[in-house]
Protein backbone atom coordinates (compact mmCIF):
# COMPACT_ATOMS: atom_id res chain seq x y z
CA UNK A 1 0.00 0.00 0.00
CA UNK A 2 2.64 2.89 1.04
CA UNK A 3 4.86 1.04 -2.01
CA UNK A 4 2.21 1.66 -4.03
CA UNK A 5 1.42 5.52 -2.89
CA UNK A 6 5.14 5.96 -3.19
CA UNK A 7 4.83 4.73 -7.07
CA UNK A 8 2.05 6.65 -8.29
CA UNK A 9 3.69 10.07 -6.50
CA UNK A 10 7.04 8.96 -8.84
CA UNK A 11 4.89 8.88 -11.48
CA UNK A 12 2.58 11.85 -11.02
CA UNK A 13 5.68 14.06 -10.15
CA UNK A 14 7.62 12.43 -13.15
CA UNK A 15 4.80 13.41 -15.24
CA UNK A 16 4.01 16.99 -13.93
CA UNK A 17 7.90 18.02 -14.93
CA UNK A 18 7.92 16.89 -18.17
CA UNK A 19 4.92 18.73 -18.65
CA UNK A 20 6.86 21.55 -17.33
CA UNK A 21 9.50 20.65 -19.32
CA UNK A 22 7.20 20.65 -22.60
CA UNK A 23 5.97 24.19 -21.60
CA UNK A 24 9.37 25.11 -21.06
CA UNK A 25 10.15 23.79 -24.70
CA UNK A 26 7.37 26.07 -26.75
CA UNK A 27 8.66 26.09 -30.20
CA UNK A 28 11.75 23.71 -29.84
CA UNK A 29 9.50 20.83 -29.39
CA UNK A 30 8.40 21.17 -32.76
CA UNK A 31 11.48 21.48 -34.36
CA UNK A 32 12.51 18.25 -32.19
CA UNK A 33 9.48 16.06 -33.17
CA UNK A 34 9.42 17.55 -37.00
CA UNK A 35 12.99 16.62 -37.47
CA UNK A 36 12.63 13.10 -36.28
CA UNK A 37 8.84 12.49 -37.62
CA UNK A 38 10.82 13.51 -41.45
CA UNK A 39 13.27 10.71 -40.55
CA UNK A 40 11.20 8.11 -39.56
CA UNK A 41 9.00 9.45 -42.12
CA UNK A 42 11.97 8.37 -44.91
CA UNK A 43 12.58 5.61 -43.08
CA UNK A 44 9.18 4.05 -42.94
CA UNK A 45 8.77 4.61 -46.86
CA UNK A 46 12.19 3.48 -48.08
CA UNK A 47 11.75 -0.40 -46.02
CA UNK A 48 7.77 -0.24 -47.97
CA UNK A 49 9.24 0.30 -51.08
CA UNK A 50 11.88 -2.17 -50.73
CA UNK A 51 9.67 -4.59 -49.62
CA UNK A 52 7.85 -3.79 -52.59
CA UNK A 53 10.99 -4.39 -54.92
CA UNK A 54 11.44 -7.68 -52.78
CA UNK A 55 8.02 -8.91 -53.53
CA UNK A 56 8.23 -8.35 -57.28
CA UNK A 57 11.61 -9.49 -57.69
CA UNK A 58 9.82 -12.87 -56.21
CA UNK A 59 6.93 -12.80 -58.11
CA UNK A 60 8.48 -12.13 -61.43
CA UNK A 61 10.34 -15.62 -61.39
CA UNK A 62 7.42 -17.51 -62.37
CA UNK A 63 6.31 -14.70 -65.47
CA UNK A 64 9.58 -14.52 -67.07
CA UNK A 65 9.87 -16.38 -70.03
CA UNK A 66 12.99 -17.31 -72.33
CA UNK A 67 11.93 -17.25 -75.58
CA UNK A 68 14.46 -19.94 -77.42
CA UNK A 69 14.35 -19.93 -81.20
CA UNK A 70 15.83 -22.52 -83.05
CA UNK A 71 18.08 -23.42 -86.38
CA UNK A 72 16.03 -23.36 -89.94
CA UNK A 73 15.43 -26.88 -90.18
CA UNK A 74 15.33 -28.23 -86.67
CA UNK A 75 12.40 -29.45 -85.28
CA UNK A 76 11.59 -28.15 -81.75
CA UNK A 77 9.59 -31.47 -80.38
CA UNK A 78 13.18 -33.18 -81.03
CA UNK A 79 15.13 -30.68 -78.14
CA UNK A 80 12.14 -30.67 -76.31
CA UNK A 81 13.24 -33.67 -73.70
CA UNK A 82 17.14 -32.24 -73.79
CA UNK A 83 15.61 -28.73 -72.09
CA UNK A 84 13.15 -29.88 -69.73
CA UNK A 85 16.96 -32.28 -68.56
CA UNK A 86 18.57 -28.98 -67.42
CA UNK A 87 18.92 -27.91 -64.03
CA UNK A 88 16.37 -25.08 -62.77
CA UNK A 89 14.02 -25.38 -65.81
CA UNK A 90 10.03 -25.46 -64.78
CA UNK A 91 8.44 -25.82 -68.44
CA UNK A 92 8.41 -26.12 -71.89
CA UNK A 93 6.27 -25.08 -74.23
CA UNK A 94 6.59 -25.76 -77.90
CA UNK A 95 6.02 -23.32 -80.78
CA UNK A 96 6.14 -24.83 -84.21
CA UNK A 97 6.51 -22.59 -87.05
CA UNK A 98 3.33 -23.38 -88.58
CA UNK A 99 1.54 -22.48 -85.53
CA UNK A 100 3.46 -19.43 -85.00
CA UNK A 101 2.87 -18.52 -88.86
CA UNK A 102 -0.70 -18.59 -88.06
CA UNK A 103 -1.02 -16.89 -85.09
CA UNK A 104 0.86 -14.29 -87.57
CA UNK A 105 -1.69 -14.18 -90.04
CA UNK A 106 -4.47 -14.04 -88.13
CA UNK A 107 -2.75 -11.39 -86.43
CA UNK A 108 -1.99 -9.63 -89.82
CA UNK A 109 -5.97 -10.18 -90.65
CA UNK A 110 -5.54 -12.99 -92.96
CA UNK A 111 -8.48 -15.30 -91.79
CA UNK A 112 -8.94 -17.21 -95.03
CA UNK A 113 -8.22 -20.92 -94.04
CA UNK A 114 -7.75 -21.26 -98.18
CA UNK A 115 -5.03 -18.64 -97.75
CA UNK A 116 -3.54 -19.43 -94.70
CA UNK A 117 -2.81 -22.73 -96.48
CA UNK A 118 -1.20 -21.94 -99.35
CA UNK A 119 0.91 -19.59 -97.61
CA UNK A 120 2.21 -22.05 -94.99
CA UNK A 121 4.20 -23.35 -97.68
CA UNK A 122 6.24 -19.90 -98.05
CA UNK A 123 6.77 -19.98 -94.01
CA UNK A 124 10.00 -17.80 -92.99
CA UNK A 125 9.88 -18.85 -89.40
CA UNK A 126 11.73 -20.91 -87.10
CA UNK A 127 10.51 -23.67 -84.57
CA UNK A 128 10.65 -21.80 -81.04
CA UNK A 129 10.22 -22.85 -77.46
CA UNK A 130 8.62 -21.09 -74.39
CA UNK A 131 11.44 -22.02 -71.75
CA UNK A 132 10.49 -21.01 -67.71
CA UNK A 133 12.93 -21.03 -64.81
CA UNK A 134 11.72 -21.88 -61.54
CA UNK A 135 13.46 -18.92 -60.12
CA UNK A 136 14.40 -15.28 -61.31
CA UNK A 137 17.76 -15.81 -60.38
CA UNK A 138 18.51 -19.31 -62.32
CA UNK A 139 17.22 -17.25 -65.19
CA UNK A 140 20.43 -16.50 -66.52
CA UNK A 141 22.04 -19.82 -66.04
CA UNK A 142 19.23 -21.62 -68.04
CA UNK A 143 19.29 -18.87 -70.60
CA UNK A 144 23.27 -20.16 -70.82
CA UNK A 145 22.96 -23.39 -71.11
CA UNK A 146 20.15 -22.96 -73.68
CA UNK A 147 22.75 -21.40 -76.01
CA UNK A 148 25.18 -23.57 -75.89
CA UNK A 149 22.80 -26.39 -76.98
CA UNK A 150 23.17 -27.59 -80.57
CA UNK A 151 20.49 -26.00 -83.22
CA UNK A 152 19.98 -23.21 -81.16
CA UNK A 153 20.27 -19.92 -82.89
CA UNK A 154 18.58 -17.49 -80.87
CA UNK A 155 17.94 -16.66 -76.90
CA UNK A 156 16.14 -14.15 -75.39
CA UNK A 157 14.72 -13.12 -72.11
CA UNK A 158 14.26 -10.27 -69.67
CA UNK A 159 17.15 -9.67 -68.31
CA UNK A 160 16.85 -5.80 -69.03
CA UNK A 161 13.97 -5.97 -66.01
CA UNK A 162 15.71 -8.04 -64.28
CA UNK A 163 18.40 -6.14 -63.89
CA UNK A 164 16.71 -2.90 -63.65
CA UNK A 165 15.12 -4.16 -60.34
CA UNK A 166 17.89 -5.22 -59.09
CA UNK A 167 19.56 -1.60 -59.50
CA UNK A 168 16.58 -0.06 -57.82
CA UNK A 169 16.80 -2.65 -54.89
CA UNK A 170 20.48 -1.70 -54.59
CA UNK A 171 19.97 2.06 -54.77
CA UNK A 172 17.00 1.97 -52.25
CA UNK A 173 19.33 0.60 -50.03
CA UNK A 174 21.79 2.99 -50.43
CA UNK A 175 20.02 6.14 -50.64
CA UNK A 176 17.87 4.78 -47.48
CA UNK A 177 20.67 3.86 -45.63
CA UNK A 178 22.64 7.39 -46.15
CA UNK A 179 19.55 9.61 -45.74
CA UNK A 180 18.68 7.93 -42.46
CA UNK A 181 22.36 8.40 -41.57
CA UNK A 182 22.48 11.83 -42.23
CA UNK A 183 19.05 12.49 -40.62
CA UNK A 184 19.17 10.70 -37.59
CA UNK A 185 22.36 12.56 -36.95
CA UNK A 186 20.15 15.94 -37.37
CA UNK A 187 17.58 14.36 -35.00
CA UNK A 188 19.76 13.97 -32.61
CA UNK A 189 21.41 17.07 -32.53
CA UNK A 190 17.99 19.08 -32.28
CA UNK A 191 16.86 17.18 -29.80
CA UNK A 192 20.03 17.32 -27.50
CA UNK A 193 20.08 21.03 -28.20
CA UNK A 194 16.01 20.91 -27.15
CA UNK A 195 16.77 19.26 -23.91
CA UNK A 196 20.37 21.12 -23.14
CA UNK A 197 18.24 24.91 -23.48
CA UNK A 198 15.39 23.29 -21.01
CA UNK A 199 18.11 22.30 -18.89
CA UNK A 200 19.65 25.37 -18.97
CA UNK A 201 16.77 27.62 -18.41
CA UNK A 202 16.10 25.45 -15.32
CA UNK A 203 19.52 25.32 -14.14
CA UNK A 204 18.63 27.62 -11.18
CA UNK A 205 16.15 25.21 -10.01
CA UNK A 206 18.46 22.47 -10.91
CA UNK A 207 20.86 23.65 -8.68
CA UNK A 208 18.84 24.00 -5.88
CA UNK A 209 17.20 20.71 -6.63
CA UNK A 210 20.83 19.28 -5.89
CA UNK A 211 21.51 21.15 -3.05
CA UNK A 212 18.48 20.29 -1.27
CA UNK A 213 18.98 16.21 -1.71
CA UNK A 214 17.54 14.98 -5.11
CA UNK A 215 19.14 12.18 -6.52
CA UNK A 216 20.14 12.75 -9.99
CA UNK A 217 17.87 10.30 -11.82
CA UNK A 218 14.96 12.69 -9.50
CA UNK A 219 16.09 15.38 -11.89
CA UNK A 220 17.10 14.11 -14.88
CA UNK A 221 14.37 11.68 -15.61
CA UNK A 222 12.25 14.44 -16.74
CA UNK A 223 14.19 15.07 -19.49
CA UNK A 224 14.53 11.60 -19.65
CA UNK A 225 11.06 10.85 -20.67
CA UNK A 226 10.84 14.22 -22.60
CA UNK A 227 12.98 12.67 -25.14
CA UNK A 228 11.58 9.39 -25.11
CA UNK A 229 8.34 11.15 -25.59
CA UNK A 230 9.28 13.22 -28.76
CA UNK A 231 10.24 9.53 -29.97
CA UNK A 232 6.85 8.02 -29.69
CA UNK A 233 4.98 11.11 -30.85
CA UNK A 234 7.27 11.46 -33.59
CA UNK A 235 6.79 7.55 -34.53
CA UNK A 236 2.73 7.65 -34.13
CA UNK A 237 3.26 10.61 -36.66
CA UNK A 238 5.45 9.20 -39.27
CA UNK A 239 3.52 5.92 -39.39
CA UNK A 240 0.39 7.97 -39.70
CA UNK A 241 2.18 9.65 -42.84
CA UNK A 242 3.37 6.52 -44.61
CA UNK A 243 -0.28 4.86 -44.45
CA UNK A 244 -1.51 7.88 -46.01
CA UNK A 245 1.12 8.07 -48.63
CA UNK A 246 0.69 4.75 -49.86
CA UNK A 247 -1.58 5.67 -52.54
CA UNK A 248 0.56 8.50 -53.85
CA UNK A 249 3.66 6.45 -53.76
CA UNK A 250 2.34 4.31 -55.81
CA UNK A 251 0.99 6.66 -58.62
CA UNK A 252 4.74 8.11 -58.51
CA UNK A 253 6.34 4.96 -58.88
CA UNK A 254 4.36 4.31 -61.98
CA UNK A 255 4.49 7.61 -63.41
CA UNK A 256 8.18 7.58 -62.47
CA UNK A 257 9.99 4.00 -63.05
CA UNK A 258 7.41 3.23 -65.40
CA UNK A 259 6.65 -0.42 -63.29
CA UNK A 260 3.30 -0.73 -63.16
CA UNK A 261 3.69 -4.31 -61.63
CA UNK A 262 5.54 -2.75 -59.03
CA UNK A 263 3.24 -2.92 -55.74
CA UNK A 264 3.59 -1.04 -52.57
CA UNK A 265 2.40 -3.92 -50.91
CA UNK A 266 -0.06 -2.66 -48.10
CA UNK A 267 -0.32 -5.86 -45.85
CA UNK A 268 -3.66 -6.32 -43.70
CA UNK A 269 -3.47 -5.66 -40.22
CA UNK A 270 -3.91 -9.06 -39.24
CA UNK A 271 -0.28 -9.99 -40.46
CA UNK A 272 2.36 -10.03 -38.35
CA UNK A 273 4.05 -7.90 -41.31
CA UNK A 274 1.62 -4.89 -40.76
CA UNK A 275 2.79 -4.44 -37.25
CA UNK A 276 6.11 -4.48 -37.68
CA UNK A 277 6.69 -1.44 -39.20
CA UNK A 278 4.94 0.94 -36.93
CA UNK A 279 6.71 -1.23 -34.55
CA UNK A 280 10.19 -0.61 -35.73
CA UNK A 281 9.44 3.34 -36.11
CA UNK A 282 8.20 3.59 -32.32
CA UNK A 283 11.83 1.35 -31.56
CA UNK A 284 13.69 3.74 -33.74
CA UNK A 285 11.96 7.15 -32.17
CA UNK A 286 12.59 6.40 -28.58
CA UNK A 287 15.86 5.24 -29.19
CA UNK A 288 16.99 8.31 -30.89
CA UNK A 289 14.63 10.36 -28.33
CA UNK A 290 15.99 8.75 -25.00
CA UNK A 291 19.96 8.83 -26.39
CA UNK A 292 19.66 12.53 -27.33
CA UNK A 293 18.13 13.48 -24.12
CA UNK A 294 20.40 11.49 -22.70
CA UNK A 295 23.39 12.63 -24.14
CA UNK A 296 21.91 16.37 -23.24
CA UNK A 297 22.07 15.90 -20.04
CA UNK A 298 25.34 13.56 -19.26
CA UNK A 299 27.17 16.95 -18.85
CA UNK A 300 25.08 18.26 -16.16
CA UNK A 301 25.07 15.42 -13.61
CA UNK A 302 27.95 16.64 -12.47
CA UNK A 303 27.41 17.94 -9.02
CA UNK B 1 2.65 27.70 21.13
CA UNK B 2 5.11 24.99 21.30
CA UNK B 3 2.55 22.61 21.03
CA UNK B 4 1.66 23.24 17.63
CA UNK B 5 5.83 21.95 17.06
CA UNK B 6 5.71 18.96 18.81
CA UNK B 7 5.47 16.60 15.87
CA UNK B 8 8.85 18.28 15.03
CA UNK B 9 11.09 15.58 16.74
CA UNK B 10 14.41 15.69 13.90
CA UNK B 11 15.92 12.13 14.37
CA UNK B 12 19.24 11.91 15.64
CA UNK B 13 21.43 8.87 15.18
CA UNK B 14 18.50 7.08 13.21
CA UNK B 15 19.25 3.31 12.63
CA UNK B 16 18.77 3.91 8.85
CA UNK B 17 21.68 6.15 8.76
CA UNK B 18 23.27 3.37 10.16
CA UNK B 19 22.39 0.78 7.47
CA UNK B 20 21.93 3.20 4.26
CA UNK B 21 25.28 4.82 4.24
CA UNK B 22 27.96 3.65 3.30
CA UNK B 23 31.29 3.06 6.05
CA UNK B 24 31.79 6.30 6.91
CA UNK B 25 35.36 6.80 6.41
CA UNK B 26 36.59 4.76 3.42
CA UNK B 27 38.45 1.71 4.14
CA UNK B 28 41.23 1.28 1.44
CA UNK B 29 44.18 -0.87 2.44
CA UNK B 30 46.86 0.55 4.03
CA UNK B 31 50.29 0.62 1.86
CA UNK B 32 52.07 1.70 5.48
CA UNK B 33 51.53 -1.51 7.29
CA UNK B 34 50.54 -1.24 11.36
CA UNK B 35 50.40 1.57 12.20
CA UNK B 36 48.05 2.40 9.69
CA UNK B 37 45.06 4.22 8.59
CA UNK B 38 42.74 1.11 9.83
CA UNK B 39 43.50 2.03 13.62
CA UNK B 40 43.73 5.91 13.44
CA UNK B 41 40.07 6.04 11.09
CA UNK B 42 38.53 3.28 13.99
CA UNK B 43 39.74 6.46 16.57
CA UNK B 44 38.12 9.02 14.01
CA UNK B 45 35.33 7.29 13.58
CA UNK B 46 34.52 6.85 17.39
CA UNK B 47 35.18 10.31 17.67
CA UNK B 48 32.66 11.16 14.82
CA UNK B 49 29.89 9.30 16.06
CA UNK B 50 29.89 11.65 19.02
CA UNK B 51 29.42 14.23 16.43
CA UNK B 52 27.41 16.32 14.50
CA UNK B 53 30.34 18.03 12.65
CA UNK B 54 33.90 16.78 12.54
CA UNK B 55 36.55 18.78 10.84
CA UNK B 56 39.99 16.97 11.11
CA UNK B 57 43.20 18.97 9.64
CA UNK B 58 41.15 20.09 7.01
CA UNK B 59 42.57 22.59 4.50
CA UNK B 60 41.03 24.25 1.49
CA UNK B 61 42.71 25.80 -1.35
CA UNK B 62 40.81 27.29 -4.49
CA UNK B 63 42.08 26.25 -7.77
CA UNK B 64 43.31 30.03 -7.83
CA UNK B 65 45.50 29.38 -5.32
CA UNK B 66 43.41 31.32 -2.62
CA UNK B 67 44.27 29.46 0.46
CA UNK B 68 40.86 29.86 2.56
CA UNK B 69 41.49 27.38 5.77
CA UNK B 70 44.43 25.49 6.47
CA UNK B 71 44.57 22.66 9.15
CA UNK B 72 41.00 23.88 11.10
CA UNK B 73 40.07 21.12 13.15
CA UNK B 74 36.24 21.18 14.34
CA UNK B 75 33.74 19.04 16.70
CA UNK B 76 30.03 20.03 16.78
CA UNK B 77 28.53 18.22 18.92
CA UNK B 78 24.45 17.24 18.51
CA UNK B 79 22.45 20.21 19.83
CA UNK B 80 25.37 22.57 19.79
CA UNK B 81 24.11 26.37 18.74
CA UNK B 82 27.23 27.80 17.17
CA UNK B 83 28.38 30.83 16.24
CA UNK B 84 30.64 31.17 13.01
CA UNK B 85 32.68 34.78 12.91
CA UNK B 86 35.29 36.50 10.81
CA UNK B 87 35.78 39.36 8.54
CA UNK B 88 34.10 39.40 5.02
CA UNK B 89 36.05 36.75 3.10
CA UNK B 90 38.03 35.27 5.93
CA UNK B 91 36.11 31.49 4.60
CA UNK B 92 33.06 31.51 6.82
CA UNK B 93 31.20 30.82 3.76
CA UNK B 94 33.59 28.56 2.80
CA UNK B 95 33.24 26.41 5.57
CA UNK B 96 30.01 25.61 5.79
CA UNK B 97 30.18 24.90 1.98
CA UNK B 98 32.29 21.96 2.87
CA UNK B 99 29.66 20.79 5.35
CA UNK B 100 27.26 20.22 3.02
CA UNK B 101 29.38 19.36 -0.20
CA UNK B 102 29.26 22.03 -2.16
CA UNK B 103 32.36 22.58 -1.59
CA UNK B 104 35.61 19.77 -1.58
CA UNK B 105 38.43 20.13 0.91
CA UNK B 106 41.71 20.40 -0.36
CA UNK B 107 43.04 17.91 2.64
CA UNK B 108 41.35 16.43 5.65
CA UNK B 109 38.98 14.43 7.17
CA UNK B 110 35.52 15.90 6.60
CA UNK B 111 32.31 14.05 8.83
CA UNK B 112 28.83 15.05 8.95
CA UNK B 113 26.31 13.13 10.76
CA UNK B 114 28.51 10.26 10.69
CA UNK B 115 28.76 10.31 7.28
CA UNK B 116 32.06 11.10 5.29
CA UNK B 117 32.21 13.80 2.56
CA UNK B 118 36.24 14.01 2.15
CA UNK B 119 38.79 12.25 3.51
CA UNK B 120 42.54 12.81 2.14
CA UNK B 121 44.07 9.98 4.64
CA UNK B 122 43.79 6.97 1.79
CA UNK B 123 46.46 6.41 -0.38
CA UNK B 124 43.67 8.31 -3.01
CA UNK B 125 41.38 10.81 -1.60
CA UNK B 126 37.98 9.76 -0.88
CA UNK B 127 35.19 11.55 -2.19
CA UNK B 128 31.87 10.97 -1.34
CA UNK B 129 29.03 9.71 -4.18
CA UNK B 130 26.52 11.66 -5.43
CA UNK B 131 23.73 9.65 -3.99
CA UNK B 132 25.07 8.76 -0.40
CA UNK B 133 25.97 12.99 -0.66
CA UNK B 134 22.00 13.45 -1.48
CA UNK B 135 21.30 11.30 1.04
CA UNK B 136 22.71 13.52 3.77
CA UNK B 137 21.95 16.58 2.19
CA UNK B 138 18.14 15.26 2.62
CA UNK B 139 19.04 15.77 6.83
CA UNK B 140 20.62 19.07 6.34
CA UNK B 141 18.88 22.80 6.02
CA UNK B 142 20.92 25.09 4.41
CA UNK B 143 20.13 28.71 4.48
CA UNK B 144 22.15 30.11 1.59
CA UNK B 145 24.02 33.50 2.17
CA UNK B 146 22.21 34.40 -1.17
CA UNK B 147 18.68 32.85 -0.66
CA UNK B 148 18.60 31.19 -4.38
CA UNK B 149 14.88 31.36 -3.90
CA UNK B 150 13.08 30.94 -7.13
CA UNK B 151 11.57 34.30 -8.96
CA UNK B 152 9.24 32.55 -10.59
CA UNK B 153 7.28 30.36 -8.01
CA UNK B 154 5.58 31.65 -4.92
CA UNK B 155 6.83 31.48 -1.50
CA UNK B 156 4.31 28.23 -0.65
CA UNK B 157 6.01 26.72 -3.75
CA UNK B 158 9.38 28.13 -3.01
CA UNK B 159 9.04 26.07 0.39
CA UNK B 160 7.60 23.14 -1.27
CA UNK B 161 9.56 22.94 -3.87
CA UNK B 162 12.27 21.20 -1.24
CA UNK B 163 10.11 18.07 -0.11
CA UNK B 164 9.50 17.64 -4.03
CA UNK B 165 12.90 17.54 -4.83
CA UNK B 166 13.33 15.09 -1.87
CA UNK B 167 10.38 12.97 -3.64
CA UNK B 168 7.93 13.50 -1.08
CA UNK B 169 4.08 12.74 -1.74
CA UNK B 170 1.50 16.13 -2.35
CA UNK B 171 -0.48 15.61 0.95
CA UNK B 172 2.54 14.99 2.92
CA UNK B 173 3.96 18.00 1.37
CA UNK B 174 0.71 19.95 2.46
CA UNK B 175 1.17 18.83 5.44
CA UNK B 176 4.62 20.38 6.31
CA UNK B 177 4.10 23.97 4.75
CA UNK B 178 1.17 25.81 7.38
CA UNK B 179 3.60 24.82 10.27
CA UNK B 180 7.00 25.84 8.50
CA UNK B 181 5.78 28.63 7.57
CA UNK B 182 3.63 29.57 10.52
CA UNK B 183 7.24 29.28 12.46
CA UNK B 184 8.68 32.30 10.48
CA UNK B 185 5.90 34.28 10.73
CA UNK B 186 4.76 34.46 6.81
CA UNK B 187 1.86 32.33 6.64
CA UNK B 188 -0.08 35.60 5.08
CA UNK B 189 2.25 35.57 2.22
CA UNK B 190 2.17 31.82 0.91
CA UNK B 191 0.95 33.18 -2.44
CA UNK B 192 3.16 36.00 -3.03
CA UNK B 193 6.25 35.70 -5.39
CA UNK B 194 9.86 36.41 -3.69
CA UNK B 195 9.85 39.98 -5.62
CA UNK B 196 7.30 41.01 -4.04
CA UNK B 197 8.77 40.07 -0.04
CA UNK B 198 10.90 42.53 1.87
CA UNK B 199 14.46 41.59 2.36
CA UNK B 200 14.01 40.45 5.76
CA UNK B 201 10.81 38.86 4.31
CA UNK B 202 12.62 36.70 1.90
CA UNK B 203 15.73 36.21 3.99
CA UNK B 204 12.84 34.00 6.86
CA UNK B 205 11.43 32.26 3.45
CA UNK B 206 14.74 31.38 3.05
CA UNK B 207 14.92 29.81 6.33
CA UNK B 208 11.49 28.14 6.00
CA UNK B 209 13.01 26.48 3.16
CA UNK B 210 15.76 25.41 5.09
CA UNK B 211 13.92 23.98 8.00
CA UNK B 212 11.01 22.13 6.06
CA UNK B 213 12.51 18.79 5.72
CA UNK B 214 13.21 18.34 9.64
CA UNK B 215 16.84 18.81 9.06
CA UNK B 216 18.97 17.30 11.86
CA UNK B 217 21.45 19.93 11.18
CA UNK B 218 21.07 23.68 10.44
CA UNK B 219 24.01 25.52 8.36
CA UNK B 220 22.76 29.40 8.10
CA UNK B 221 25.10 31.27 6.21
CA UNK B 222 24.39 35.11 7.11
CA UNK B 223 20.72 34.65 8.03
CA UNK B 224 20.60 38.13 9.43
CA UNK B 225 22.45 39.38 7.10
CA UNK B 226 20.54 42.18 5.93
CA UNK B 227 18.26 42.63 8.98
CA UNK B 228 17.47 45.66 11.18
CA UNK B 229 18.43 44.46 14.74
CA UNK B 230 14.53 43.81 15.51
CA UNK B 231 14.52 41.00 12.25
CA UNK B 232 17.59 39.59 13.55
CA UNK B 233 16.42 38.99 16.87
CA UNK B 234 13.30 37.55 15.51
CA UNK B 235 15.38 35.13 12.92
CA UNK B 236 17.60 34.36 16.05
CA UNK B 237 15.03 33.05 18.58
CA UNK B 238 13.33 30.92 15.38
CA UNK B 239 16.83 29.72 15.49
CA UNK B 240 17.06 28.93 19.10
CA UNK B 241 13.38 27.49 18.98
CA UNK B 242 14.74 24.84 16.85
CA UNK B 243 17.80 24.12 18.85
CA UNK B 244 15.85 23.30 21.79
CA UNK B 245 13.98 20.99 19.85
CA UNK B 246 17.23 19.17 19.31
CA UNK B 247 18.70 20.70 15.91
CA UNK B 248 21.79 21.50 15.63
CA UNK B 249 22.50 25.14 14.40
CA UNK B 250 26.13 26.51 12.78
CA UNK B 251 25.29 30.22 11.60
CA UNK B 252 27.40 32.38 10.24
CA UNK B 253 27.39 36.15 11.45
CA UNK B 254 28.87 39.70 10.91
CA UNK B 255 26.92 41.20 14.04
CA UNK B 256 29.20 41.06 17.25
CA UNK B 257 26.42 42.47 18.92
CA UNK B 258 24.14 39.69 17.76
CA UNK B 259 26.47 37.01 18.62
CA UNK B 260 27.35 38.70 22.08
CA UNK B 261 23.83 38.74 22.98
CA UNK B 262 23.18 34.94 22.28
CA UNK B 263 25.70 34.11 24.14
CA UNK B 264 26.40 30.57 22.44
CA UNK B 265 29.46 28.76 21.31
CA UNK B 266 32.05 31.43 19.36
CA UNK B 267 34.08 30.30 17.00
CA UNK B 268 36.32 32.66 15.03
CA UNK B 269 38.08 32.54 11.38
CA UNK B 270 40.97 34.42 10.89
CA UNK B 271 43.97 34.44 8.50
CA UNK B 272 42.76 30.56 7.68
CA UNK B 273 42.82 29.40 11.17
CA UNK B 274 39.92 28.30 13.55
CA UNK B 275 39.88 29.93 17.23
CA UNK B 276 37.16 28.64 19.81
CA UNK B 277 36.42 31.99 21.33
CA UNK B 278 33.62 30.76 23.54
N1 LIG C 1 35.15 29.57 -6.00
C1 LIG C 1 36.15 30.32 -5.51
N2 LIG C 1 37.32 30.42 -6.16
C2 LIG C 1 38.32 31.14 -5.68
N3 LIG C 1 38.27 31.81 -4.53
C3 LIG C 1 37.14 31.75 -3.82
C4 LIG C 1 36.02 31.02 -4.27
N4 LIG C 1 35.04 31.14 -3.37
C5 LIG C 1 35.52 31.93 -2.40
N5 LIG C 1 36.78 32.31 -2.65
C6 LIG C 1 37.63 33.13 -1.81
O1 LIG C 1 37.70 32.56 -0.54
C7 LIG C 1 37.67 33.54 0.46
C8 LIG C 1 36.57 33.21 1.47
O2 LIG C 1 35.32 33.35 0.87
P1 LIG C 1 33.99 33.15 1.70
O3 LIG C 1 32.83 33.32 0.79
O4 LIG C 1 34.07 31.88 2.43
O5 LIG C 1 34.07 34.36 2.69
P2 LIG C 1 33.07 34.74 3.85
O6 LIG C 1 33.80 34.63 5.13
O7 LIG C 1 31.81 33.97 3.71
O8 LIG C 1 32.81 36.24 3.52
P3 LIG C 1 31.47 37.10 3.71
O9 LIG C 1 31.36 37.43 5.13
O10 LIG C 1 31.68 38.29 2.86
O11 LIG C 1 30.35 36.27 3.21
C9 LIG C 1 37.50 34.86 -0.23
O12 LIG C 1 38.72 35.50 -0.26
C10 LIG C 1 37.05 34.50 -1.61
O13 LIG C 1 37.60 35.40 -2.53
MG1 LIG D 1 29.92 34.36 3.18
Amino acid sequence: MWALSRFFNKILYLLQETGLGLRRGGWLNWAAVSTLLVLLFLVGISIQLSWGVDATVQSLGGQLEISVYLEPERQAVDLQPQVTQLPHVAEVKVITKDQAWRTLLLEMGIEDEEAIQTQLGDNPLVDAMRVKADSTEALGEVAAHLRQLEGVDQVYYGDQVVQQLAQIQEMLRLGSLGITGVLALTAVAVITTTIRLIVMARRREIEVMQLVGATAAWIYLPFILQGCLFGVISALGAWGLVLGSQQLLQELLEKLIAFPFLKVIQADSNQLEFWFLPLMLLGMGVFLGTSSSLIAVRKSTSR
Amino acid sequence: MISQHLSYKPRFHSSWTAIASPPTLPTQPDPGGSLGFYGSSQTRATQAVNSMVSLRGVSKVFPNGSLVLRDVDLEVRPGEFVFVTGVSGAGKSTLLRLLYGAEQATRGTVVVDQVCLFSSEGRRPYRIPPRPLAMLRRRLGVVFQDYRLLANRTLGENVAFVLRAQGLSPAEIRRRIGPTLKMVGLTEKRDRFPHELSGGEQQRLSLARAIVNMPVLLLADEPTGNLDPENSLLVLQILERLNSFGVTIIMTSHDPYLVERAGHRVVRIEGGHLYDMR
